[in-house]
Order: C-alpha cells, then structure tokens, then sequence
C-alpha cells in the first residue's frame, strides 16, 4: 500500500527536488502527508516585524528553538528597545496564518459496524484540508503582551484556541510574568509547536490519554483557561511557570462551577556539548478536579452547578538533548484519576513514555520519529482486563522547506503514524468511533500523508 | 627517460601546480576563534549562520539579506572588517573577544537581538565564521586591548572637569550641549556607506550600543567607534581625564547613578555657576 | 713597463671596489613624461560652500569657498588630477619625505594628496577648533580620529595602495583624498593643469590620470633614453 502510493507520487517528488536542489543548505526530501489537529505555530508576523528567519527562532518550524524559547518567555519581544508596536510602521499587522492542503490515508482496523460486530477495516483515502490558526501575538507596548488564536476547523466550525494578556517582567525581572486568559500550558514538549500532523501522529497520547469508560475530558496538551505566574532566567536557561485554571479543559462559561487545577513546571538548561541547542531537562505536575455531582432542572443537569470535585494527576519529566544536529525528546509521565472520574471503584492509574528524535539536517531538512507507549497499571474497574486501553504509538516523518526566509514559510510534510490500541478505539478517531468488540482486541491505525503547511 | 625530459615533466608539473594555484582560490584558512578556554571553528560556524545571521547580514557576510533593505540601522558589513565595539584602538580589528561579546550582547536599539541564548560554543563558532569574510583577518592580526586603569571614585571635581573636557573635545558639537543628540553637525552626520546616523542621545537612558558599565562607556570614546562618525580620543585623553569625561557622561542620562546623584546634589546650590556648554566657549 | 701596467692594475681593482671606496655606476639615462591635462563638456555648477555651522571658518573665508570637486583652471585646465605611474616602473627608492595634510579655514589643503605606500604623513589641525579625521579606506584599514585645536599633528601612512577618500563628520563639507600608489612616480596637478613625471628608466610605461569626478584614463608611453614625451589628457566633464 505505501509502496504503491509513493510510485503514484514519484514524479511530484521529482519535481520538488530540483526546486529545492540550489542553495547549499538544503537537499530535498520528497513526498509528505497532511494535518490533523488545529495547533498554534510558527508566526510569520514576527518574522516580519523584526527581519529574522524563521530558522532563527524554530529548529525546524514550528518548533522553538533555545533562541525562539527566550523570544517567547520574554513576551515575544527581543529586549532591544524596539519591541513597542510604536516602533512600527503603522502598516505593520501582527496577524498570520497557517494551514495544510492536504492528501492522505486513513486505515484502521477492528471496527465494529452494524454491519460487522465483530470488526472491519475502514479505509479513507484522498485529498483534504485542515483547519486554519490565526495568529494574532505580539505587543500591546512594552512588556504587555497579547495574544488572541482564533480557529476555523476544515468543516467549518469555528473556535478561540487561545486569548489572552500577558504582563512581562514585572518589577524589571523577567522571574515575574503574569499570563491571563485562555493559552497553552508550559510544556517543555509543546504539542501546539511540535511537527507532526497526520490523523495518528498529530497528538501526543501522553498528554491526551485517559481509560476506557473515564467521565474526565482533561488533555494535557489541550489549552486551558486561568491565570499562569511564569519566570526566566535572562537566557531562559532556567523556567518556571506555576498556573490556577478553571477546570473544564478550556471550555468557557465556568461550566464546571467553582473548582480550579493547577499546574507547576521547571526545566533547566546547561550549554553542555556543540549541539544546535542546549540540553533541557524539567518536570511537570498537574492536579486537577472535574466535578461529580450537578443540580437538575427537569432531570436535566445545570451547567456550571458542578460539585463534589474530585481530583486527578499527572506528572512526569522530559528532557531535550542535542548532540550535533540530532534532537532526542524523552519524556515519562504517570497519571492517576479519582475512582469516582474513573469507569469503575478504583483509581485508574497509568505511565507512558515517549521518545522523540530528529534530526535537523539542516534549517530545511528535518527527518523525525516517535515512539509511544501509554500502560495502564491499574484499572478503574476491576473487571477490565489487565491490558485494555493500553496504546503504543509509532510515526516517521520528514519536513522539507522549499526556501527560508523572513516573510512566510512553506514545509512539504510527509508523515506516517501508526498506533495500537488494546480494546478501545483509537484517540485519533478514525474508523467507526466505537471501542472494539472484545477488551482485548488489538486495533491497528494508520495514516499517511503528504501535506503542503504553509504560514504567511 | 632522458634527463632533458625528466627535466621538462618536473617543470611543467611544477608550472601547472603554480598556474592552478594562481587561478584557483586560495583555499580558505580554517579559521579559528579562541574565548576564555572555547575555540569555535568556521565550517561548524556556517549552517549556524545560514540559520540565524543570513537574513539581514546576507549570505556573502555583505548586509545584502533579504531584510538589509527594510531595517534601520543597517546590518554589519562583515566584508569591510570595520567593526564599531571593540577593545582595540581605531583602524585594528577586534579581538574574538570583543565580537563574541556582540554577539551575545546585540545592538540596543537595532535590528541586531541579544544571542545570550545560543550556546557559548554555537556563539564562537560564528565569531570564527564571520572572520571569513573579509581578507584582512588573514593578513592583520587585531590590535592589542587598549588599557583600562581601574576607575577612580566619582567626586564633583571628577565630574566638573569632565564637564569642560565635553566642552573642549567638542563633543556637543554632535552630541549636543545637554548631550540630547541634537548638536549644530547631528542631523548631517553619515557613516562609512554614506547612510545617515545619529548620536547617541543621552536622554533616552538607553544602553550603550557596546555595553553597559562605565568601562564600556570610556572604551567607546577610547577606541573609537570604526565605520561610524565617533571618532577615538585616545591620542587626546589621558586615562585621568577620560574618567572624568565618564562620569560627567552619566549625568547626562536620566537614570539612578552614582554620579547623577553627586551632580544633582551639586547643582542644587550651585547651578548658577555653570557656564552654558555650547559655541560660546565656556563650560566651567 | 710592467710595474705601470701593475700599477694600472691596482688603480683598476682598487677603482672596481675591491678594497676601496664603492664604484658608483655612471647614471642611467631618465627620460620625462609630461604634458596638460584638460576637460571637454559641461561642468558641474560649483556651489559655494555654506560653513554657518563653524563662524571660525566663516570669518576665515572673506568669500565664501566654492566645491572643490571639479576646480578648472585656464583654456580648460583642471586642477587635482592625479597622474601616476601605473604599469612599467622598474622600481625607485621609496619616498621618504613627509606628506603633509592640513586642515584650515575648514578645508583640506591640498584638496587632493598623493603620496607612495608606506610614505610618512603627517595631518595638521591649524583652525581653532576640533576636527575629526576620517579616512575612508576600504582596502587599508578604516580608522577615525578627533584632532583638537593645538593637538600635535597625527602621523601615520599607508600600507597598500588605494584612492582614499577623507572625510570630517562635525564639518560635513569638507571632503579630501587620500591617493596612495605604489610607484613614487606620481603629481597631482595645480590650475595649469600641467604635470612633469621625470628620472624615468628607459621602458614602456602606462601614465593614469585620475580625477575625483571626471574619471580615470590611462596612455601608453614608451621612453627611449633621455627624452621628454608628452601625453595629454582629456577628461570628460559631465554636469551630474
């Protein structure tokens, strides 16, 4: 299947390598594979308003480089002086744009139908959009930063990924930044700039990961709603962020009532090695709460009347390594949920691991891998097989960036995903949406794809 | 083979050999970079520039990137090895040093950001490829680090001489007599590609475009700034009288110094006295 | 006989350096190039020079001084050219005699120096107020210098040759030249627009002149002993 779908594109492939063959900083890679999720990204506009390449701030975009991290940290600004919008022309806007047209394939395995209970193979294949990031970030005036990421899904539906305000260097130190608003959490491994946009591959299942039969609807790596305390080291070598969120997973309108969750993370970094960056390291925490119990009108439950919360972890560490031009991403996360969020009387509690690589051949070759694996160490409901729910997860992809330069950016993405889930449907949503037909059937689902994701 | 032959072979290849290295370029030096106990290398330097300086500084190292022509001041010329913020006297090339601490430091005020977050060994290996631009760093060698005496304590006397040196070296002639950047030659002054600059004004509080600290400030007018209207006055100064010039220098600017609170302590009682800095003379 | 012929002898060897005072060669013939350079074509509108920024220089100049970069003498002479050498030198002693540059009434003067690699050259300050010196030299290295009223004149030279141009920054008017050859065989010509290169080994040599605005233009001349060839220049003059 892959081998024939790649003879259907050689001459395409052909074609992109000699328009990419002239600078010496870049060999082509040909053929790459579409977007899934909506995700913030690689901002054009700043490009613009300060000259930079996007290799300046972005390994390989949108993923941040020790440069673009500190740009980030420090209210997107560069610290020359020069970072008030009055320091622009007034042509100047602050907006960009992403998307990904897009062809791919979609296969999974063991869906139940009505037609077959006991599990088909569903197949989609073709051309496809994603949905569309406006990204709107920049300055207010000096260190007051705003940022406002509205989103048009591929069919249509809209939504507001991220607003928010940002104070910077309070008392003239950048250890004190206060964040308010809707905004992605502090993650060292930040799903909305990682590089992989594929059905199967275009999430993290560490960070979104929750037991078959669970009530809670949390996601690491979704945007939350709160108020965030972070700090930096003038370098950003060393973070902390500290956050109080409202607790329905970046769902406006206090639909969970009262309660908050929180979250700490702090990395340090050390210029150890002649690698393109420094090697990170840090922890996270999060405690959250999702209440159990709503007030009824009519035997219809009361938004936002939520109570008797209970409580949920997850914490781990990871790392970012550099040795030459060779990126390694490890990661290792535990979680455990309240029996009372969980299918059954117990905690459900689990560990998952990653290993991310690439390799940054140059600003506009990237090849990279993942492998997952999510491991349920205890059940929530005794009955359940000891293995239902557990995932691994694997992708390969390649990034090519046809030019590199200061106004916009185009990547020719190629990617190929592939996870296995124990008894319940995969977290991507392909196939039928509905959990196997026995708590021990393995589910295979691919995707491939070739994708051109363009920012202006 | 005859002696005549042998004879003419050796001559020819050794001709060849000559002509080849006539028309072929010379090779580039690997050029070096030595910080502190780094030593960053040019070719490992290259990709990191391509990533990170090309855009504005080109790729030829010659200010013609992409973004050269929208971005004011203009980017370094690294072809023309002139380079403003040195340790060395006017007309010597920096030492590795002195670009190194650019490179982290960047240029307030510019398109030039703080590279503070790059690695020391990422950082050094620019410097040793930027050295690759222009023939000089292969026939001259930097100068020799001007000396910097260790700074006398402010006093109002330091302060008042420095005072009448601003006056005497005609300093306000650019700067302006209240050091605002607005002196008779400001607004016509131009730089070595004939693009107009202005002087350093005072007032704003800004930092120096080569540091911060008050040895930053007397290496400025020590060594001049190469390629820009600010000349050395190393020849005119001697280490007393440029200390004095420094810390009349910091009551110019409206931050919370040493110096500006002696002065404002001063002049509370005895303003009356100053003679205006200006083309009258003067300048007590 | 013989002992005339031994003394003969002696006084040869001891004539030919052996044990006596150097044999100085009889000088080779020199021959001379010379001859006028003029303009065709219109020239540019000299403006006068406003130096209301410095009344020193202002009270110096009872009239007010005119540009200097296309100064013209009679029957269309023009001044500042500077004619050199610039292929066939056989090598002469290097100039060792000081080049002086000076800055009065807020002028260089001369407007124009020639002066060999490695020559010495010493800069003046005679106004009564500061200059700052500021050699704009792309191949020798760029250097900037304050000189203040009374300061000792700065003394430097040059090590590669090159057309320099020389610049104050508090007195934008004030432009120079800096022209630095390898050859010693070198003027710069005055009003007449005449010039006189002499003490030229037998050879065929390319004479240049060059002007700061008119252009560059180069002749052939082949000298055969002690002779004078002429070699007359005509620049062109354009008003822009």
């Amino acid at each position: 299947m892959v081998k024939r779908f790649l003879t259907a594109v050689a001459p395409l492939a052909m074609l992109l390598c000699t328009a990419m063959a002239p600078t010496s900083t870049g060999t082509a890679a040909p053929t790459y594979a579409a977007a899934y999720a909506t995700y913030a990204s690689a901002i054009p506009a700043f490009a613009r308003k300060y000259g930079l390449r996007c290799s300046a701030c972005h390994t390989a975009w949108p993923e941040l480089n020790a440069f673009g991290q500190r740009f980030k940290d420090n209210g997107y600004q560069l610290g020359n002086d020069r970072d008030s919008p009055i320091w622009q022309n007034n042509a100047y806007w602050p907006i960009a744009m992403r998307t990904t047209p897009q062809i791919h394939l979609e296969s999974t395995t063991n869906q139940v139908t009505d037609a077959v209970l006991t599990g088909k193979t569903i197949t989609q294949a073709g051309f496809d959009l994603s949905g569309v990031d406006f990204l709107l970030l920049g300055t207010l005036y000096k260190d007051i930063t705003f940022g406002l990421v509205p989103t048009l899904d591929a069919d249509g539906t809209t939504g507001l990924e991220a607003a928010f305000v940002r104070f910077d260097n309070l008392g003239r130190s950048p250890w004190a930044n206060v964040k308010v608003g809707k905004f992605e959490l502090d993650n060292l491994l930040s799903e909305k700039r990682f590089t992989w946009l594929s059905a199967n591959g275009g999430f993290l299942y560490a960070y979104h990961y929750l037991p078959v039969g669970s009530a809670n609807n949390f996601g690491f790596g979704d945007n939350q709603i709160g108020a965030e305390l972070s700090g930096h080291s003038l370098n950003s070598y060393t973070r902390y962020s500290v956050s109080l969120l409202t607790t329905d997973d970046g769902e406006p309108g206090l639909p969970g009532g009262k309660s908050l969750d929180a979250m700490f993370t702090a990395s340090r970094a050390f210029a150890m090695g002649s690698g393109l960056g420094p090697q990170r390291i840090g922890v996270f925490g999060y405690l959250g709460h999702r209440p159990t119990v709503f007030d009824t009108s009519g035997g219809a439950p009361i938004p936002g009347t939520g109570s008797a919360n209970k409580s949920f972890v997850r914490f781990g560490a990871t790392a970012q390594l550099w040795v030459g031009n060779l990126e390694l991403i490890p990661l290792v996360a535990h979680a455990s949920d309240a029996a009372e969020l969980g299918p059954g009387g117990d905690k459900p509690a689990w560990n998952s691991a990653l290993l991310e690589a690439h390799y940054v051949a140059t600003p506009r070759l990237m090849v990279q891998g993942r492998y997952e694996l999510v491991r349920m160490s205890k059940q929530g409901d005794p009955a359940f097989p000891k293995t239902q729910g557990n995932a691994d997860a694997f992708a390969v992809g390649v990034r090519a960036y046809p030019f590199m330069f200061s106004r916009d950016g185009m990547a020719i993405h190629g990617e190929f995903a592939m996870t296995k889930t124990i008894g319940t449907a995969p977290l991507s949503g392909d196939g039928s949406g509905v959990d196997p037909a026995s708590p021990t059937t393995v589910v295979w689902s691919r995707s491939l794809l070739l994708a051109f994701d363009f920012a202006f | 083979m005859k002696p005549q032959t042998r004879w003419m072979s050796l001559v020819s290849a050794c001709g060849a050999a000559l002509l080849l290295a006539g028309v072929t370029p010379a090779p580039a030096v690997a050029q070096e970079a030595h910080v502190g106990t780094l030593t960053g290398h040019a070719a490992a330097g290259k990709p990191l520039y391509t990533r990170y300086c090309a855009g504005c500084h080109g790729d030829d190292g010659d200010a013609q990137g992409e973004n050269a022509m929208w971005i004011d001041p203009k980017p370094r010329d690294f072809t023309m090895a002139t380079f403003k913020c040195r340790s060395t006297p006017s007309g010597s090339l920096p030492t590795d040093q002195d670009l190194y601490n650019s490179v982290e430091r960047g240029f307030v005020t510019t398109n030039m950001p703080p590279w503070v977050a790059l690695t020391p060994q990422n950082r050094i290996n620019l410097v040793a490829y930027i050295k690759t631009f222009s023939p000089r760093w292969r026939t001259a060698k930097p100068g020799t680090p001007i000396t910097i005496p260790a700074e006398p304590t402010a006093t109002i006397q330091s302060i008042l001489h420095g005072r009448q040196l601003y006056q005497r070296m005609e300093c306000w002639k650019c700067h302006g007599p209240a050091g605002h950047g607005d002196g008779p030659s400001a607004h016509e002054l131009t730089d070595n590609k004939d693009d107009p600059i202005r002087p350093y004004n005072f007032e704003t509080g800004s930092r120096f475009m080569c540091g911060t600290a008050n040895q930053d400030l007397y290496r400025i007018f020590m060594t001049g700034l190469d390629g820009s209207p600010m000349p050395s006055f190393a020849d005119q100064l001697s280490p007393a009288e440029a200390w004095d010039l420094v810390h009349f220098l910091r009551t110019l600017q409206p931050l919370k110094t040493r110096e500006s609170a002696i002065w404002h302590e001063w002049a509370a009682t005895h303003a009356g006295e100053l003679k205006p800095i200006g083309p009258e003379g003067g300048g007590q | 006989m013989i002992a005339r012929f031994i003394a003969l002898a002696a006084l040869v060897s001891v004539s030919s350096g052996i044990a006596g005072p150097p044999h100085r060669a009889p000088p080779l013939p020199a021959g001379t190039i010379s001859g006028k350079v003029t303009y065709t074509g219109t020239l540019p509108k000299l403006r006068p020079i406003d130096m209301a920024k410095e009344p020193n220089c202002v009270t110096q100049h009872p009239t007010p001084v005119m540009t200097q970069d296309a100064v013209t003498g009679p029957a269309n002479s023009v001044r500042y050219v500077v004619v050199y050498i610039s292929a066939g030198d056989q090598g002469a002693p290097a100039a060792t005699d000081t080049v002086h540059y000076d800055q009065k009434g807020c002028l260089y003067i001369p407007h124009v120096a020639a002066m060999q690699v490695h020559q010495p050259l010493a800069i003046f300050n005679d106004d009564p107020h500061s200059h700052n010196i500021h050699p704009l030299a792309r191949v020798n290295p760029e250097w900037n210098k304050s000189q203040p009223k009374g300061a000792p004149p700065i003394r430097t030279s040059w090590d590669q040759p090159e057309f320099i141009a020389v610049k104050c920054n508090v007195h934008p008017w004030m432009h120079g030249y800096f022209v630095v050859l390898v050859t010693p065989h070198f003027t710069v010509t005055d009003s007449t627009g005449e010039f006189s290169l002499t003490g030229l080994p037998a050879g065929k040599y390319t004479v240049t002149a060059w002007h700061e605005r008119f252009g560059t233009q180069s002749q052939e001349v082949t000298i055969g002993g002690s002779e004078t060839k002429t070699a007359n220049f005509v620049l062109t003059a354009r008003p822009y």
